[in-house]
């Protein structure tokens, strides 16, 4: 949270992440030309950058998107999901360096503009193993370059939560493009067997992980409470609720977090107003929820940031009958007081 | 197909060239009239924001339009 732009929000432990980022993409980099010099020392240079570069953008990838499903599965990846937009960044600025050294390498050297020569140099675009696979990978870079460049939460604010999280959507097709560009690129190039072997690792993995994630869900989005006869909903025992901590629930087509905090009980909409976090999934930290995405706060009691702050979400009201917890499906406006009820 | 990918790269050129103007408009001017919190931010920060201010213009200009309605 802040009331000023910062040119790049670190902290202490985004400080160590981003530490542990720059040594791995080092330590990639420097083993793979060693690997090279190795095991094929008539690489040259360039072929070598690039190679280097586009397979390390092609694994930070894969992390990125493990990371999102991984959270939502266990909540101790969480901190590594605070520092995924700088690995995001980095790993635009690997695609670049390995886009910008083929291009150079391939495609400078004749009479018409290199990009232009990225779309024509090979017009076999009905083939199948002859396609020019690195207009994908062209296509691929300008959809990481909209996603890198609006890392900040001025975009996140200017051009909208919606309009941001869609652009960033376009992630998984950045991904089918990259998957495309790779395996064309190893078929019509060397015919690696290892290289699509790891790709297609790599997708089983990614899409194992979201299904599994989005399977978990769906349990929360599938609950169907009883209602009593004026409508409130009976969602569960006081005690399954953790003390500092929520329990999600799906109340009227939206997700609801009912904290337990102080020996009360507070309930809001489970979505946090910066980027979309669950705010279930988040704790009590000084009276405060906390989102366990990006650490932004709200009162439990009247979902409004703590001032000088200024982002709000919608309360609900909640009965306690029998140590059962019921709650009225339909939500107040955002910022609205509820009394917390005593447990 | 020639033609095809001609038009879509002078798309591209175009959106980016308006982008570029509409980057230095952000940089000069633009910035604090498009999100007040930006006035007393550094020029650093609006340096770092360029390339997503030529990425997404029409959006910032749409949103430019609508402040220059509200006041």
């Amino acid at each position: 949270m802040g009331l000023d732009y910062k040119l790049v929000l670190w902290n202490k432990h985004k400080k160590t992440y981003d530490k542990i980022i720059a040594l791995g993409m080092v330590l990639y980099l420097v083993l793979f030309i060693a690997l090279t010099l190795a095991f094929n020392p008539e690489t040259i240079a360039e072929t070598m950058i690039i190679r280097a570069f586009g397979s390390l953008a092609v694994i930070m990838l894969h992390i990125i998107l493990v990371i999102g499903p991984l959270s939502r599965l266990n909540p101790q990846f969480l901190p590594i999901l605070y520092n995924r937009r700088h690995l995001g960044v980095s790993m635009f600025l690997a695609a670049l360096i390995h886009g910008v050294f083929a291009i150079i390498h391939f495609h400078t050297l004749g009479n018409v503009n290199s990009i232009y020569a990225v779309f024509t140099s090979n017009m076999d675009y009905g083939s199948l193993t002859n396609f020019p696979f690195q207009v994908l990978g062209f296509l691929a870079l300008l959809i990481l370059f909209f996603m890198a460049s609006t890392s900040h939460d001025f975009f996140l604010k200017n051009l909208s939560p919606n309009v941001w999280k869609g652009l960033h959507m376009l992630v998984y097709v950045a991904y089918a493009l990259i998957l495309l560009h790779v395996f064309l690129g190893a078929f019509q190039q060397e015919t690696s067997v290892f290289t699509i072997g790891i790709l297609v690792l790599g997708f089983i993995v990614i899409s194992s992980l979201h299904l599994v994630a989005a399977f978990k869900e769906s349990k929360v989005d599938g609950f169907k409470g009883e209602k009593d006869t004026g409508g409130w909903l009976k969602v569960c025992d006081v005690h399954e609720i953790p003390e500092d901590r929520a329990k999600i629930f799906s109340v009227g087509k939206k997700r609801v977090a009912i904290f337990k905090y102080d020996g009360k009980l507070s309930a809001i909409h489970n979505v946090c107003k910066h980027q979309g976090g669950p705010l279930g999934e988040g704790k009590i930290v000084d009276g405060c929820v906390t989102c366990p995405w990006h650490g932004y706060q709200y009162l439990p009691h009247n979902g409004q940031s703590p001032p000088p702050f200024t982002e709000k979400v919608a309360t609900y009201e909640l009965r306690l009958d029998n140590d059962m917890i019921y709650i009225n499906p339909i939500g107040l406006e955002e910022g609205t007081e509820v009394e917390p009820i005593l447990c | 197909m020639e033609t095809v990918i001609t038009a879509f790269l002078t798309i591209l050129a175009l959106y980016f060239g308006v982008g570029l103007l509409f980057g230095l408009y952000f940089m000069l001017l633009g910035a604090s009239k498009i999100d007040s919190i930006m006035r007393d931010s550094k020029k650093k920060v609006r340096l770092l924001l360029f390339p997503g201010v030529v990425a997404t213009w029409p959006f910032l200009l749409r949103r430019l339009f609508k402040s220059q309605t509200a006041d």
